[in-house]
């Protein structure tokens, strides 16, 4: 096991690697000058040459790109994420800032999506094929087939502005959190039924489960104890997507809600062609994204060491 | 299976035969009838600048469902090149493209798309680029798992002992047994592509104005949410149903496959 872990660590450090590579390679070849972009940034007036040279030096973009990638790269590693090239202020502390906006709302919709998806999942698989089933699919597939950010609006219309119960602009209060909650939410409960329930199905088909019955273990206890476990494994592997959905929901849902989180951080930083903020995103999302998926690998190949023996 | 298939279908004709059926032009613009409500003459209405919101649907069909289906070609073509070169290629060129693929899958695809996009600078161009390079990582990895499974087949050993190129074993032996899997990922890339259009567009990052794709037309509509609001659901009902066909289509042949498998 601990080798195992320790490869997944190895292979998660060469992919990050990869990603800021990546990230680098992308903003290397922006159009435009980024030498320009900075010292128009940082001074706010027309700039002689001498001066886009003499930052086009202090960042070491005049030294091609490997030697700038490393020269980028190494504060990096410490924490440093530099300073905004639009106002000059350090990146770190707004990113935690939006960041505090972000974590909540994310973590309230990955809740709405639980209590939403496991009740349903259970009511469904109670008598697979009824209608209550069909149902369920049919709701669970209409969900990820909508656009977060189209059904943020529709909620945004039916609450704000019809019925006129919840607030939809901004982050003042804790009310603020409810309609994003919801619109991200909704589209969680829509993946996670669907897995849930096929989790749910595939174990109730499994060869074991007859034998138990034989010996007389009772309906109830073959659930909770045989049923239970196995549907469990996937529904641990599927937070890693549901992840990348909430990452990916954000973006677009922030924006439409005016809310200052990582979502709109990134956008506004990208309009802003504010390239240090696109960074530090991007680089501060991978790492998430891989930590986490490496925990949920870990746990996986925990919960159902057969994996670990197929492929390590 | 024949209904979802049939629906399928009717949206790629749509895709193509949208111009035929649209009324009016789709960039005509008419001020004095500006954010008309539906009525005889105007089935859907007209948005801010007074264009025919029916006829805006049928072109951007082009681009919405046109585009995604592009897109996720493309990420099947590379995809799969990919998958097949890492199980045919060796321990070492394997190992290099599966952390390949490994980082870009380190992010979650839509939002790499969109930095990649915003960053190059919105146009239909980057658009394709960005949604491409975010997709063809899954297709990859099938196509790689599939291939690996492949390479202890008595048939795939004789081609190879019989002195048959790696190429030639790729085309005859491994893409015959991967097309199922691969057309079943392809559906569903399908059905991203198409949301990571409007999503792009939505944002301001994608198709440009005054292109008429959906969710594009979405950005537009969101300004006058309060006065018009029925001016931004037609879009969004456009952007999920075809997304819900397309991946219905793709359950309905995964389903016919494994039936296939179980009866072989």
């Amino acid at each position: 096991m601990t080798s195992i872990v320790f490869g997944l660590l190895l292979r998660a450090c060469v992919v990050l690697t990869g990603a800021a590579l990546a990230t680098f390679a992308l903003l290397w070849h922006a159009p435009g000058d980024p030498a320009l972009a900075v010292a128009l940034a940082r001074y706010r007036s027309v700039v002689p040459d001498a001066v886009i040279d003499q930052v086009r030096a202090e960042a070491g973009f005049d030294t091609g790109f490997w030697s700038a990638f490393w020269a980028w790269l190494g504060p990096l590693l410490t924490g440093d994420f530099g300073q905004s090239a639009v106002t000059g202020r350090d990146v770190w502390p707004e990113l935690v800032t939006a960041m505090s906006y972000t974590t909540p709302v994310a973590l309230l919709a990955l809740g709405i999506g639980m209590a939403l998806a496991l009740p349903l999942a259970l009511l469904a698989t109670k008598r697979p094929g009824s209608w209550l089933d069909r149902f369920a699919v049919a709701l669970a597939s209409l969900g990820v087939a909508i656009p977060a950010f189209w059904l943020g609006l529709l909620l945004i219309l039916l609450f704000a502005v019809q019925l006129n119960w919840l607030p939809a602009i901004g982050a003042r209060t804790p009310a603020h959190m409810i309609l994003p909650a919801m619109t991200l939410g909704l589209g969680v409960a829509a993946s996670l039924t669907r897995i849930i329930r096929s989790g749910i199905l595939e174990a109730r088909g499994q060869p074991f489960l007859p034998a138990f019955r034989r010996r007389g273990v009772s309906p109830r206890d073959i659930e909770r104890n045989h049923i239970a476990p196995h549907a469990g494994v996937p529904v641990v592997t599927v937070f890693g997507l549901e992840l990348a959905f909430l990452l990916e929901g954000l973006v677009t849902v922030e924006v439409i809600f005016s809310r200052p989180g990582l979502g709109g951080f990134l956008v506004g930083a990208i309009t802003a062609r504010d390239f240090p903020k696109v960074q530090a995103v991007v680089l501060v999302t991978a790492v998430i994204f891989v930590t986490v998926n490496l925990l949920i690998d870990v746990m996986y190949r925990a919960l159902d060491p057969r994996i670990g023996e197929r492929d390590a | 299976m024949r209904s979802v298939i049939m629906l399928a279908f009717c949206f790629t004709a749509l895709a193509f035969l949208g111009p035929v059926f649209a009324p009016y032009d789709p960039a005509a613009i008419d001020i004095p009838n500006r954010l008309s409500a539906p009525n005889a003459q105007w089935w859907l209405g007209t948005d801010a600048l007074g264009r025919d919101i029916l006829s805006r649907l049928l072109y951007g069909a082009r681009w919405s469902l046109g585009l995604a289906f592009l897109i996720s070609l493309l990420g099947l073509l590379i995809g799969t090149i990919v998958g097949l070169v890492a199980a045919l290629g060796g321990k070492w060129i394997d190992w290099a493209l599966m952390r390949a693929t490994d980082t870009f899958l380190s992010f979650p695809e839509l939002v790499a798309s969109v930095v990649i996009a915003g960053v190059l600078g919105a146009s239909t161009a980057s658009l394709i680029f960005a949604l491409t390079v975010t997709s063809w990582m899954r297709y990859a990895r099938v196509a790689r798992g599939i291939g690996l499974s492949l390479q202890n087949q008595g048939y795939v050993i004789q081609a190879r002992l019989a002195g048959l190129a790696p190429l030639s074993i790729a085309r005859w032996h491994y893409l015959p047994s991967l097309l199922p899997s691969l057309t079943v990922v392809w559906t569903g890339m399908f059905a991203r592509a198409i949301l990571g259009i409007s999503t792009l567009g939505f944002l301001g990052f994608g198709v440009q104005p005054p292109m008429p794709e959906w969710g594009t037309m979405l950005l537009d509509a969101r300004i006058h949410m309060r006065s018009t609001p029925l001016q931004m659901i037609w879009p969004g009902i456009a952007v999920v149903v075809s997304v819900l066909a397309i991946n219905l289509a793709g359950d309905a042949l995964r389903d016919a496959l494994a039936k296939q498998d179980t009866k072989a």
